[in-house]
């Protein structure tokens, strides 16, 4: 059978690939449960070689030293084949998140929230989703490498060890004079434990924490408010009114996972529990999109705003003299705007009736005063203790990431530093465009990088040290409660990387060289001695975090805070004037400061508002761009002070008038195949080629006076064009379209007030009115057993698509590239439909995902010459890929377009010798696709097979809830249910039993398995 | 020019070609259905093995349970080859000097794999689960056949998907008790039918195979 | 009839066959050779194309310039099946292009022979005995152009055999609910019926040139070709026997073949493709087509070929009168659609026929409706229809504006079906050129080794309702 012929040509290099060399000199480190390759079935090939892999990076490692302990689902232990789970954690900005990891036969496949941790309630993120792959980057560095004329030559640990006993050693004679290290921002407690030791020997060493996305704001904001640094919690749940200023707490907080939970607990129309949330924001955000109430207003209006309130609030519920004055409000253009006026005064109104019921939250970019201003707000709000709570922070002294790189660099200029250390961090490439830090390397005389790829910064230092990947190491991180989470290696170190905390040991040479000990030694405080009495490191890593290692609760005092003084832009008016537009740089939601740039599934996930991939583009509001003379895809050149940068406009509803936005981490040109790479010596092996970099560098406009935000940029536009790849509204909707649209809208995404869902809470059921719908034939069958079905919550969803992520790697779906994007060929199984309504520059935006439906009368098994698509006794529409012949008539009759076609072997570049590591990534229990097959969202079939397996091993039934989908797992706020339709008192079956439940397109009777349940907004009566 | 005229012979070509066109499709199905079915291709496949291990002897001769090597048949998808170690436990005492076992020796020692070739191979996308079928009492023997009589594996059966199918579509023609899975030599409780006794068994454990493609295609 | 047979016989005694000297110039030697008995004269304006060892030049020309095209279709094909669908433009939502689009036009080409030769024959419409001969030929070759594309628009071209029931060891069966399925039955059927329909028809004349030959190869090709033809009464009435049931038996399949294509998309639930009026809305089209692609093939040929004398101006009037007829329907069709679309109140249905005629692929759409409803109008003129120019202009057109209803019905219905999210736009890549031109290659290449090597004109037939047949 031909197509079998391929799928085993396919599997076959993998079998070479298992037996390579490679995997022998890594058996002897083989333990019992990985049994040798030749008794498995190919597919499994790709398993074992990961972990032979793994070990021949840890040559002569610590494997035998080192003991997991399993999260054993599988109490019998290890069985080849049956995954195990493991708890483990990742950092990211100095937060780190609690994750439960699936290990495929001693292979992490698969990652997801976990569920104890405070900052993921079991939810995870898109970057959470991805870091597999970035494990199994091909491009991650590989080794050693040190500077030679020529470029960049390998070198041995040895060679390296060598030349750090001697250098290091001299240095501590010197007590580290000249010794600088620059570091990322961290809550690593041994992290921080071997800083304190590294000090100690180096005295007069130098260390440097620089972040690229960091804004110090929140924590000076505290010192102003409080005279010390606390951590604020909120309490959503327990708030009935939402105001943001600029603050997206559902999308980019370290806890917004577990507040997008709170915050879909209070999004429950049908228990009566409804929060009202405003946000005012400069462009869309997650949050902005779920608001009941939501102004596009710039970053710098904010601080008056707040004024605003506070001054307002104050007067209203009569402040108590013991907070201080109050700000007067502000005589600011913006604020006369009627809209926004009627808006704030229910807005006000509305808080003020409901003391300690609301919360008020300021975006971390804000300037200090702000923050502080809110702290104040929240108090006269009487808002402390009920749903804003404070806990002890750890006030570190450390200059503010700016000012960091800023001293160092000077230092570097006034010559004082002979050696830096460059400890995960990527300043070359991350560094304001006012400081050029490739040149302030030049002038150290020996800088040792240690970084996961060799990057801008590695490949201009004398010597590289490969990171180990967080999957790859032990380590520890703090939640932003503060909880401690054991961060616990899944695989042994795939190019011998070293972790952080390794690499500081080794260079001062501490007595504990491995990171496990250095990692209980500094836990010792809260965990014991493990080596004596292990129980509560066990329980630590087995539940993933430390217990009791919560910070505790604060009271602290609030001051009196200055009235503010207002510059720039900061009392102009709402409209855009050209040459003085507000220029926002943030951290991308997808790659983050850049160092994600080389993860494929990343860079192809559709920015969830504006569905762009693969690029940053200025974000440019339909008036702004109306006066700027620019549309969508127009290449303009964006410049502020001195620096300026061409980049391509993409028309954003929701961005503010006046506002423009680019996202930073793209225009990499070290960052790897997928980033680009155009820098000569950055490959160490020699087998990379150069690749045209993705998007544009953001980090070259940023200044002294522009961080995050800031007034002056000028956009001048030229005549060329740039073809951006989008996955919605491919080509812009011409008027008869948006008629379309506008017309059908309503069907598709089903909206009600909660006012009108309480007079009529079925309301669904009059959205659409159609015939009775009758079958052409009685119903072939019975769903006797299960009946599998999905229930999507439109009222939970915000929209942040880390399910596509979750599906593409539990479902080995494969990237395509900007080109085939842009032609309409993305393969993700799971997409997010985002519509705008009313006013561009004020809209309304619903997110709506789109699963395969699963369709009882299924249009698409109709049509399929060869059977390869048929119905299963359990409703499932099977997709059979090695039966189908690719006639895409089953896509062409699907009402709902969600099956994808494989239009080339999008795998083929894994037969590259050098990419055969990421084959690893592949979930064994899902069918690789060849070219030429339909495929699409089985509702993880390969789950429910699995559950029902181990049920039936286990003689007992399938439990409600014990097989869930990727989509499932990682959803924050729970608003994707799966389960068993038979089952009258499974979850899905009560969210159908809502009467908010209506399927897509019901009057096509196809009878779709995934229903959706209607959205129900709750804006402010008074401006109905 | 004389025109063209058929030779007298050329009637009987006629008749031939008449006879060839109607035979040839049978034939043709007949290649298909037998020649090019697995039935032919793959049945009695019987590689050379590293080391000449003989079910007859550990299987047949001692009596040794399958699930002594192949512990894993029971919980997991595959039925696990043996480590080293597990041949080891014996053989360290028993034959220590055999040639025949150098490999396990040598693999025992240097900790490499004893590179065994696979027999039972299916498609990759084609998802089969040991477990399932061991616990559901689908006897080891109905799809590998008398392993406990092959000096060398061979393979006993197809393995094609119409194989697979006739069973999954009446299972009761193969079920035994589950106690009876690794019992080489099953035969139904005299006086009763496989039939009858499968009929039962697939009653009494509610032994109903799914036949959608989702069982075994994912 | 049975006088043409015995007419036949005459003929082969009175050895009028290898009467005059080979002239060099067809048209001279018509003119000279007018005197001479007409059947005779019938005889050997048509097989003196077949035995002359020097075809005219444009024949040369024409044929080295198809060959091109049909090598340029097998690098096409080439890189198909070794790279994947990937290189045509077809994407998500439109995964059908290019590909069904030429499908179903070739298909639809074929119509017109079958039409010609069948019912015309049954309806005893004399007039069509000088094309039809050229007309079938012409419907085998679309056809084989047709039959090429569903094999090669699938994922994996190397199957297309598992949507043929083959006993296997797998126990899987094709799937009879789907169109797909049925197109397979329909068209290989129509081409075996249309393919012996066509050779039958050719034996007598295929005999005429054994008889006539005068080299040892043509002598023993075209014998065994003409299957002992001997003209004998007795085979002339088993003849019109065989032809008459054959034309009986294509005579449904006519109908037949392009209601089953249009099924493909009648039968799917997609607006602009499910609709009742289908079938003979693609039947209508599909003659609409056919003829103007008879008339674009035998214009240059009678030209070239000098047999004015045979296709006569009233042939080619009457075919123009065929095309003006079922254009007029097809532009019905096109304007019921759209009171449908609007009588049928659902709001998908009438987004997508606004959408064809002002959304995005407008153009194509107004391409289609002047090219095959407003041109052909012109046909109401006697001038026009007598028009050697005209007419040929108009049929190129019409056969463009054919493609092009098949391009508006397919791409512009599903790049803009349910769920705005997930509309899209299709654009053609270059191998979507070069393999739909290479299939025109292929068919003209066919068409000129036609025009060489066989009977263009049924003699025999012309001869019958020859007025020297019918006693003076």
């Amino acid at each position: 059978m031909p197509s079998m012929n391929e799928e085993k040509r396919y599997w076959r290099s993998l079998a070479e690939h298992a037996t390579s060399p490679q995997q022998d000199e890594a058996r002897p480190e083989f333990e019992a449960p990985l049994a040798p390759p030749t008794q498995q079935e190919r597919r499994h090939f790709l398993k074992l070689s990961a972990a032979s892999v793994a070990l021949a990076g840890a040559a002569g490692c610590r494997w035998q030293e080192d003991h997991l302990l399993p999260h054993t689902q599988q109490p019998e232990g290890v069985v080849p084949g049956i995954p195990r789970y493991f708890m483990t954690a990742m950092e990211l900005g100095g937060a780190g998140v609690g994750l439960k990891v699936k290990s495929y036969d001693g292979r992490p496949i698969k990652i997801d929230g976990n569920p104890a941790h405070p900052d993921s309630l079991g939810g995870s993120d898109a970057r959470h989703q991805a870091a597999v792959l970035g494990l199994y980057d091909p491009d991650r560095s590989r080794g050693f490498s040190t500077l030679a004329e020529g470029g960049r030559k390998p070198a041995s640990e040895n060679e390296f060890r060598g030349f750090a006993r001697e250098h290091f050693s001299a240095l501590q004679a010197q007590k580290g004079r000249g010794l600088a290290v620059l570091a990322g921002e961290s809550s690593s407690p041994s992290l921080a434990d071997m800083k304190a030791r590294w000090q100690a020997r180096f005295p007069e060493a130098r260390w440097f924490e620089y972040e690229p996305v960091s804004s110090p704001n929140e924590r000076l904001g505290s010192r102003l408010a409080f005279g010390k640094v606390v951590r604020t919690r909120l309490i959503l749940e327990k708030a009935k009114v939402i105001v943001s200023l600029d603050a997206d707490i559902l999308g980019s907080r370290p806890d917004s996972l577990a507040l997008a939970r709170a915050w879909s607990k209070g999004r429950q129309p049908e228990a009566g529990k409804m929060s009202r949330s405003y946000v005012f924001e400069s462009s869309l955000s997650e949050t902005g999109a779920v608001a009941d109430h939501r102004f596009s207003l710039r970053a710098e209006h904010i601080k008056p705003l707040a004024a605003y309130l506070d001054a307002e609030l104050s007067r209203r519920l009569a402040a108590p003299a013991a907070l201080g004055a109050a700000q007067s409000a502000p005589s600011a253009k913006f604020l006369e705007d009627p809209e926004l006026r009627k808006l704030l005064t229910a807005m006000i109104a509305d808080l003020a009736i409901q003391p300690g019921a609301s919360v008020v939250v300021v975006g971390a970019t804000q300037p200090p005063e702000v923050h502080a201003l809110v702290h104040r707000i929240n108090a006269v709000l009487r808002n402390v203790g009920t749903t804003v709570q404070y806990l002890e922070g750890l006030d570190s002294s450390e200059p503010s990431a700016p000012e960091a790189l800023r001293t160092l660099n000077e230092e570097i200029a006034s010559g004082r530093v002979q050696t830096l250390l460059v400890l995960d961090s990527n300043p070359v490439y991350t560094a304001p465009g006012d400081i050029d830090f490739s040149a302030a390397l030049a002038k150290v005389p020996r800088t040792i990088c240690a970084s996961l790829y060799v990057d801008e910064t590695a490949s201009l230092c004398s010597w590289h040290v490969p990171l180990a990947h967080f999957l790859e190491a032990w380590g520890d991180v703090r939640a932003s409660d503060g909880t401690i989470s054991i961060q616990q290696p899944l695989i042994a170190p795939l190019y011998g990387g070293k972790s952080a905390i390794e690499i500081l040991a080794m260079l001062s040479g501490d007595e504990l060289p491995w990171g496990l000990q250095i990692v209980q030694r500094a836990l010792a405080p809260v965990v014991g001695n493990a080596a004596a009495d292990p129980r509560l490191w066990r329980k630590s890593l087995h539940d993933g975090i430390v217990p009791g290692t919560a910070a505790a609760p604060d009271h602290p005092v609030l001051r009196p805070i200055a009235s503010f003084e207002y510059a720039g832009g900061a009392l102009s008016g709402l409209e855009a004037e050209p040459g003085q537009l507000e220029l926002v740089l943030a951290p991308d939601p997808k790659i983050y400061d850049g160092r994600f740039a080389n993860n494929g599934w990343l860079m192809e996930l559709p920015d969830w508002a504006t569905k762009l991939t693969w690029d940053n583009a200025l974000l440019v509001s339909p008036k702004t761009a109306q006066v700027l003379g620019v549309t969508d895809s127009t290449l303009v050149t964006l410049s502020m002070e001195t620096e300026s940068v061409s980049v391509p406009v993409l028309v954003a509803p929701g961005q503010a008038t006046g506002s423009v936005k680019l996202y930073l981490g793209y225009g990499r040109t070290a960052g790897g195949s997928v980033a680009g790479r155009a820098l000569a010596g950055g490959s160490v092996h020699g087998e990379w080629d150069d690749q045209a970099s993705v998007g544009v560098n953001a980090y070259r406009l940023r200044s002294k006076r522009l961080w995050d935000f800031a007034r002056g940029a000028n956009v001048k536009p030229t005549t060329e064009k740039y073809r951006m790849a989008t996955t919605q509204d491919k080509h812009t909707i011409d008027r008869i379209g948006k008629f379309g649209t506008d017309d059908r809208l309503p069907m598709l995404v089903r909206e009600a007030s909660l006012t009108e869902y309480e007079e009529h809470p079925d309301f669904v059921k009059h959205a659409v009115h159609h015939p009775p719908l009758l079958s052409l034939w009685k119903d072939p069958v019975k769903y006797e057993g299960h009946r599998w079905g999905m229930s999507i919550d439109l009222n939970k969803c915000t929209g942040c698509s880390n399910c596509v992520v979750a599906c593409q790697a539990e479902n080995n779906v494969p990237t395509v590239g900007k080109d085939r994007v842009y032609m309409g060929r993305e393969m993700h199984w799971l997409r997010i439909d985002r519509y705008f309504k009313g006013d561009p520059e004020q809209p309304e935006v619903v997110n709506q995902p789109i699963p395969c439906q699963q369709c009882e009368h299924a249009p698409c098994e109709q049509v399929c010459p060869v059977g390869a698509t048929s119905h299963s006794h359990e409703g499932l529409n099977d997709m059979t890929y090695n039966r189908c012949i690719g006639t895409r008539y089953c896509s062409n009759n699907c009402p709902y377009k969600v099956r994808k076609f494989n239009f080339f072997n999008f795998h083929e570049d894994l037969k590259e010798e050098k990419n055969k590591v990421q084959q690893m990534v592949y979930n064994p229990e899902v069918t690789v696709r060849f070219r030429g097959v339909m495929e699409k969202c089985t509702y993880c079939v390969q789950r429910i097979q699995e559950g029902k397996f181990r049920a039936s091993r286990e003689n007992r039934p399938l439990r409600d809830g014990e097989v869930t989908t990727a989509c499932q797992d990682s959803c924050p706020t729970q608003a994707i249910v799966f389960g068993d339709l038979n089952d009258p008192n499974s979850q899905v079956s009560q969210r159908k039993a809502n009467q908010r439940d209506y399927s897509l397109l019901e009057e096509l009777n196809v009878r779709p398995r995934t229903t959706y349940l209607a959205l129900v907004r709750n804006p402010n009566p008074e401006l109905g | 020019m004389q025109p063209f005229v058929f030779p007298r012979w050329s009637n009987k070509l006629v008749h031939l070609a008449g006879a060839v066109l109607s035979i040839a499709p049978l034939y043709l199905i007949g290649l298909v259905w037998y020649g090019a079915s697995p039935r032919t291709l793959d049945v009695g496949y019987a590689p050379k093995q590293p080391v000449p291990y003989s079910h007859a002897l550990h299987a047949g001769e001692l009596g040794i349970d399958c699930r002594y090597c192949h512990q894993t048949v029971e919980k997991a998808a595959t039925a696990a080859i043996p480590s080293t170690e597990t041949c080891m436990n014996c053989h360290q005492r028993i034959h220590t000097r055999s040639p025949k076992l150098e490999p396990i020796r040598a693999s025992a020692a240097s900790g490499l794999p004893v590179q065994w070739t696979k027999v039972h191979d299916l498609p990759d996308y084609a998802y089969f689960n040991h477990s399932m079928h061991v616990d559901n009492g689908v006897g080891c023997a109905s799809c590998h056949g008398r392993i406990d009589k092959m000096d060398v594996v061979a393979q006993h059966e197809p393995l094609s998907m119409g194989w697979c199918l006739d069973c999954h579509r009446a299972p009761e023609q193969f079920l035994r008790p589950v106690d009876e899975v690794t019992n080489m030599a099953y035969e139904p409780p005299s006086g009763q039918t496989q039939l009858a006794t499968g009929l039962e068994l697939r009653r009494a454990h509610e032994i109903n195979p799914p036949t959608d493609c989702s069982t075994c295609h994912r | 009839m049975a006088a043409v047979g015995d007419l036949q016989e005459w003929q082969r005694e009175s050895g009028a066959a290898d009467a005059p000297a080979e002239p060099k110039d067809y048209r001279a030697w018509q003119t000279e050779s007018r005197g001479d008995n007409p059947f005779a004269r019938i005889t050997d304006t048509v097989i003196r194309i077949v035995e002359t060892p020097k075809p005219p030049r444009a024949w040369y020309i024409a044929l080295t310039i198809s060959l091109c095209w049909v090598a340029c279709f097998l690098v096409a094909v080439s890189h198909l099946v070794w790279n994947g669908i990937g290189i045509w433009g077809n994407n998500n939502p439109v995964g059908w292009a290019w590909d069904i689009v030429n499908f179903v036009f070739w298909v639809g080409i074929g119509h017109a022979g079958t039409l010609i030769s069948a019912i015309l024959f049954l309806l005893r419409q004399q007039w069509r005995t000088v094309i039809n001969r050229a007309a079938e030929a012409m419907t085998i070759f679309a056809v084989i152009c047709a039959l090429m594309f569903p094999a090669l628009h699938i994922g994996r071209p190397w199957l297309p055999y598992w949507m043929l029931p083959i006993p296997n060891q797998m126990d899987m069966w094709p799937q009879f609910r789907s169109p797909l399925d049925w197109d397979v039955f329909a068209v290989s059927t129509y081409f075996t019926v249309s393919l012996v329909f066509w050779f039958m028809g050719l034996v007598p004349d295929l005999a005429s040139i054994r008889d006539r030959a005068d080299t040892t190869g043509r002598r023993l090709i075209y014998g065994i070709l003409a299957l002992g033809w001997r003209g004998s009464a007795r085979q002339w009435h088993r003849y019109e026997r065989a032809y008459l049931i054959l034309a009986a038996l294509s005579t449904p399949l006519v109908l037949s073949v392009h209601s089953v294509v249009s099924f493909d998309f009648a039968t799917a639930q997609l607006p602009g493709w499910h609709t009742t009026i289908f079938p003979p809305y693609f039947v209508a089209g599909a003659i609409f087509s056919g003829f103007a692609m008879v008339n674009t093939l035998l214009i240059p040929a009678r030209q070239f070929f000098g047999l004015k004398g045979l296709i006569e101006m009233r042939h080619l009037e009457q075919m123009n009168k065929i095309i003006l007829a079922t254009g007029t329907m097809v532009g019905y069709s096109y304007a019921m659609e759209f009171f449908i679309a609007w009588y049928g109140a659902s709001p998908y249905e009438q987004f997508t026929f606004i959408n064809r005629a002002f959304g995005p692929y407008a153009w194509a759409y107004w391409t289609m409706v002047s090219c095959n409803v407003i041109f052909p109008q012109l046909f109401w003129f006697r001038k026009v229809r007598t028009n050697i120019a005209a007419m040929m202009v108009l049929c190129v057109l019409v056969n463009v504006g054919m493609w092009f209803e098949r391009f508006v019905i397919i791409a512009t219905s599903i790049s803009r079906d349910f769920l705005p999210s997930a509309w899209g736009y299709y654009v053609p890549t270059k191998w979507d050129f070069i393999t739909f031109l290479g299939t025109f290659g292929i068919f003209f290449t066919l068409f000129l080794l036609f025009c060489r090597f066989l009977p263009m004109i049924a003699t025999a037939e012309v001869k019958a309702i020859h007025p020297a047949a019918h006693g003076h």
